[in-house]
């Protein structure tokens, strides 16, 4: 059965907009909405405890901004944290779930600074395998 | 459908782990990681040529790296049990801070900053001498060199800024051309000497390895404070990349494997430099030991497979550097021991970001100050002072374990000897050889600058950095008061009593 969607969230202006049109979606189809914060530990440069501990924090804190951008929303909203690089993570999420969509926001910059600095969207277009919907960022 | 409840919206998060760290992470990646992080074309590189020149130590370079590997070895099963207690990234820091209380802890932590401080402008200056004889100039001005090596901390600062990660594969295939680069090196050399006889070449014999051949007490001492440098670094990473192993594989089959491999191409290359150039040519050019030798050895252009061999070592070294100062600084400012800007994470590169700029500026700012000296290898200097510093905190990283532990010494032999003597011999040789150094380069002439205020500059860029590591602290204590309210703890029985059996024998 395919159900559901999974939107990133990172608390930029296009992750906003991304829940906004997830919700949206959730709802026209009258699916559950998964909001997923996704980080990965590098286990190069020794240990990383609690460094991982305000890796934690700081993805709480990001969820409960996203949850609270859905409070009136009438969908089943979850919340979830994965420890894994975003775009895969994002791929593994929607697998898990059956998810019909996956929903991201761009951060509205040129393609140049985005390969430099490594963007999400371009990379869960390639490792996708189910529908990605991308959403540009509000101006 | 229901509609949503976000009465509690906290209460919904929930963590997936998705196991990535308990499968991805296998028992090849751990021995690469930890040898990786050691990076030993780059030490060996930056290295040999200051053992080579400490007086007295002719011939016996490879003994002292050999020597150099017990003490190291104890300091690591120190790391290993203080970690069971307490996983952070502080390490020493935080360890010297639960053993023995806030002051030691936080100069436990200073001297972990200073150290990668320290060793910035060494790498800098070695990635700027390679990154010229890749293209064939071996003899740069200083100030080519330096503006090299800047333009290197800042492309490491913002790799690890940006959290751009090499995969486990890269990694693997990068270490792998550089082992492969320096044993065709060490064999190619070798095979020379004995067949060829080249200029300046000498056989080796027993009496290279053998440290009780070596003539004096000081000399074996300056030997093994500077080797004391090729094992930093290879501690951490495998203790720590334990915990992440699949648990069915016995565990420290990985950190006894990199080890050897370590011990292995360290004493086989060199061995081969000394053989191949004599004991005069590493001593003459202790910046740049292995590119004008792997021209005689290897020939054009195959040199520089042995140049890109230590460059790529250099880049791993240089994130293994600035990666754990930016978590000790991250994990010092959450437990209040640093201002708090350090303690965040970048928004979206959910790096250690202030962290990570203040240790790539506080370098740049270094390697300048260091540089604008030349000709007087202040560079050299502040890599005597580097390997004292580390020196300092290994030794009593030991102490604390032992300290720490203290209550369950006796209860078995197996604790008596892993987490009593063990440690506590590491310990007591570096700090041996810690105060015999501190002797040694106090004095004006052993420097390879001038000296300071009638001290030599090795010590005397130590007692500076001691200087300012108290001033901080106390700024830190005014404004900051709590964390030096902490009271030293003891380790919990229990975390003894599940350690795996045999993990160092």
């Amino acid at each position: 059965m395919s159900a559901g969607v999974v939107v990133g969230y990172d608390g930029s202006a296009g992750a906003k907009e991304a829940v906004r049109v997830a919700l949206e979606v959730g709802k026209a189809y009258a699916e559950r909405v998964v909001i997923a914060f996704a980080y990965e530990l590098s286990p190069v440069g020794g240990e990383l405890h609690d460094y991982h501990a305000a890796l934690k924090e700081l993805a709480t804190q990001r969820l409960v901004e996203a949850t609270a951008l859905a409070a009136g929303a009438e969908v089943d909203v979850e919340a979830v944290i994965v420890e894994q690089a975003p775009a895969p993570a994002l791929v593994a999420l929607a697998a898990e779930r059956g998810a019909r969509v996956i929903v991201v926001g761009t951060r509205g910059e040129s393609p140049i600074r985005g390969a430099l600095l490594g963007s999400t969207p371009h990379k869960l277009l390639h490792l996708s395998d189910r529908p990605v919907l991308i959403v540009p960022v509000p101006n | 459908m229901e509609s949503a409840s976000l009465a509690e919206p906290v209460a919904r998060i929930q963590v997936e782990d998705k196991g990535l760290k308990k499968n991805a992470i296998t028992f090849l990646s751990n021995v690469v990681i930890g040898v990786a992080s050691t990076a030993p074309a780059y030490s060996l590189a930056a290295t040999l040529g200051y053992i080579a020149a400490v007086t007295g130590l002719g011939i016996h370079s490879p003994a002292v790296i050999l020597v150099c590997f017990f003490p190291m070895a104890a300091i690591a099963a120190a790391y290993y049990y203080m970690n069971r207690a307490d996983p952070d990234c502080g390490t020493t820091f935080s360890w010297m801070t639960r053993a023995m209380g806030p002051w030691a802890g936080w100069q436990g932590g200073w001297a972990i900053i200073v150290a990668d401080v320290l060793v910035m402008p060494s790498l800098a200056s070695v990635a700027g001498i390679y990154t010229f004889s890749l293209f064939g100039n071996s003899n740069p001005s200083t100030f080519d060199v330096t503006a090299v090596g800047i333009a290197w901390i800042v492309i490491m600062t913002a790799i690890c800024y940006i959290g751009i990660e090499l995969s486990a594969r890269t990694q693997q295939l990068l270490l792998g051309m550089e082992f492969t680069t320096l044993v065709i090196f060490a064999v190619v050399a070798l095979v020379k000497v004995y067949t060829g006889h080249p200029a300046h070449s000498i056989q080796p014999t027993a009496s290279w390895f053998n440290p009780f051949n070596i003539s004096s007490l000081s000399a074996l001492n300056g030997g093994i404070l500077l080797a004391v440098f090729i094992y930093w670094g290879w501690d951490s990473g495998v203790s720590v990349n334990e915990e992440t192993e699949n648990s069915t594989t016995a565990p420290g089959r990985a950190a006894i494997v990199s080890t050897f491999v370590l011990v292995a191409i360290y004493l086989l290359v060199s061995t081969a430099a000394q053989a191949y150039g004599g004991v005069a040519s590493l001593a003459a050019h202790p910046n740049d030991v292995l590119a004008p030798l792997g021209k005689g050895v290897l020939g054009s252009p195959l040199d520089k497979l042995l140049v890109i061999a230590v460059l790529s070592s250099a880049s791993a070294s240089t994130q293994t550097t600035i990666l754990p100062t930016a978590r000790t600084t991250l994990s010092m400012a959450r437990m209040k021991a640093l201002p708090r800007a350090f303690g965040t994470v970048h928004p979206r590169f959910l790096s250690p970001g202030f962290s990570t700029i203040a240790m790539g500026t506080a370098s740049t700012l270094v390697y300048i100050l260091l540089s604008v000296t030349s000709p007087a290898n202040l560079i050299g200097d502040a890599f005597t002072s580097l390997a004292l510093t580390i020196a300092f905190y290994y030794g009593f990283t030991g102490f604390a374990c032992v300290i720490f532990y203290r209550r369950e010494l006796f209860k078995s032999a197996k604790n008596f000897l892993y987490i009593g003597v063990l440690p506590f011999f590491g310990g007591a040789v570096l700090t041996f050889v810690l105060i015999k150094a501190i002797v040694t380069y106090s004095d004006p002439h052993s420097g390879f600058a001038k000296p300071f205020l009638g001290i030599g500059s090795p010590v005397a860029i130590a007692l500076l950095t001691i200087i300012m590591g108290i001033v901080f602290m106390i700024i830190q204590r005014v404004t900051m008061p709590a964390f030096f309210r902490r009271k030293p703890e003891v380790a919990d029985p229990a975390l003894v009593a599940s350690s795996p059996a045999g993990r160092w024998s």
